[in-house]
């Protein structure tokens, strides 16, 4: 699947609110099945179906040992847009750290100029270098 | 609640006065001076600006390491007010870096004054559409759910299940 693709089967696995309960059991232990079914008030399969919309999304996967085919919480994906987050983050932090320099270049050239302007005739020109 | 968790808030406060810091966003040779990332530079033939509401701002960021790298930006501005508002569509296109496809991003810079002469910055950038689905439902919808399972990630909040 693609970034995008991925991202939209995140998003519409997360809608649904038995999902996301499913996933928040997850997120304390890994748990089979009837483990994930007894908190729920809806039938093993269809528990099991909901399993599978998880693990097309990756937000899960699921072993293949013996009987007891326990799920696990994949976080990749939804990081993936808390990465984006952090990195325009970042990118406002660096640029604006720029600007801040950039501004103050601009406005002492400004002072200087005007310093200079103001002082024509005057011998004080070292006063007025940086 | 949901309208802030799928946006950056950034306030900033610059020791400039406002006209200028406003300049250093649409003056196009105030602007290749400062916009990032450290390393890009922004060919100044390449950069375009027309700041009005309908218009746009144009650039091109070329990577210092691997000058392959040429991220097309363009700004369609919905809102100008001069000295005091920029805000518009930031397509984003091209061969961009970290595998990241191209993508629409909404960006709001607002302009205020601040105690001696400096200016403080309040800039929002929106989480692109793509990332909740196509309407703008699906994305209030889908940063909301976002927001849960972040919180599960974290590990802050294994107990937000229903509430809406």
């Amino acid at each position: 699947m693609t970034g995008t693709d991925q991202l939209s089967a995140v998003f519409s696995a997360l809608a649904d609110p038995t999902r996301r309960a499913i996933l928040a059991d997850l997120a304390e232990r890994d748990a089979t099945v009837t483990e994930l079914t007894a908190p729920l008030s809806i039938s093993m399969p269809a528990v099991s179906r909901h399993l599978k919309v998880l693990q097309h999304a990756t937000l899960i996967s699921r072993s293949r040992s013996g009987k007891w085919r326990a799920s696990h919480l994949e976080a990749a994906p939804l990081r993936e847009a808390a990465d984006w987050i952090e990195r325009y983050r970042k990118f406002w932090d660096t640029s604006l750290t720029r600007l801040d320099a950039h501004l103050a270049a601009v406005q002492a050239a400004e002072r200087a100029a005007n310093a200079t302007a103001g002082t024509v005739g005057m011998s004080t020109t070292s006063d007025q270098e940086r | 609640m949901q309208e802030e968790s799928r946006k950056i808030d950034i306030s900033r406060v610059l020791d400039a006065p406002r006209s200028l810091v406003y300049q250093a966003f649409t003056d196009p040779d105030h602007f290749v001076a400062w916009w990032g990332p450290i390393g890009n530079s922004l060919p100044r033939d390449e950069v375009e600006f027309d700041v009005r509401p309908g218009g746009h701002q144009r650039w091109t960021e070329v990577s210092a390491s691997d000058p392959d790298i040429r991220v097309h930006v363009r700004v369609d501005l919905t809102e100008v007010v001069d000295g005091e508002v920029i805000d518009g569509l930031m397509r984003v296109a091209g061969h961009l870096p970290g595998g990241f496809e191209p993508f629409d991003t909404r960006v709001r810079v607002e302009f205020f004054d601040e105690e001696v002469g400096r200016t403080r910055l309040e800039i929002r950038q929106w989480l692109p559409g793509h990332l909740a689905g196509p309407s703008e439902g699906g994305w209030r919808q889908g940063f909301a759910k976002l927001d849960a399972a972040l919180a599960i990630i974290r590990g802050g909040a294994t107990d937000n299940r229903e509430r809406e």
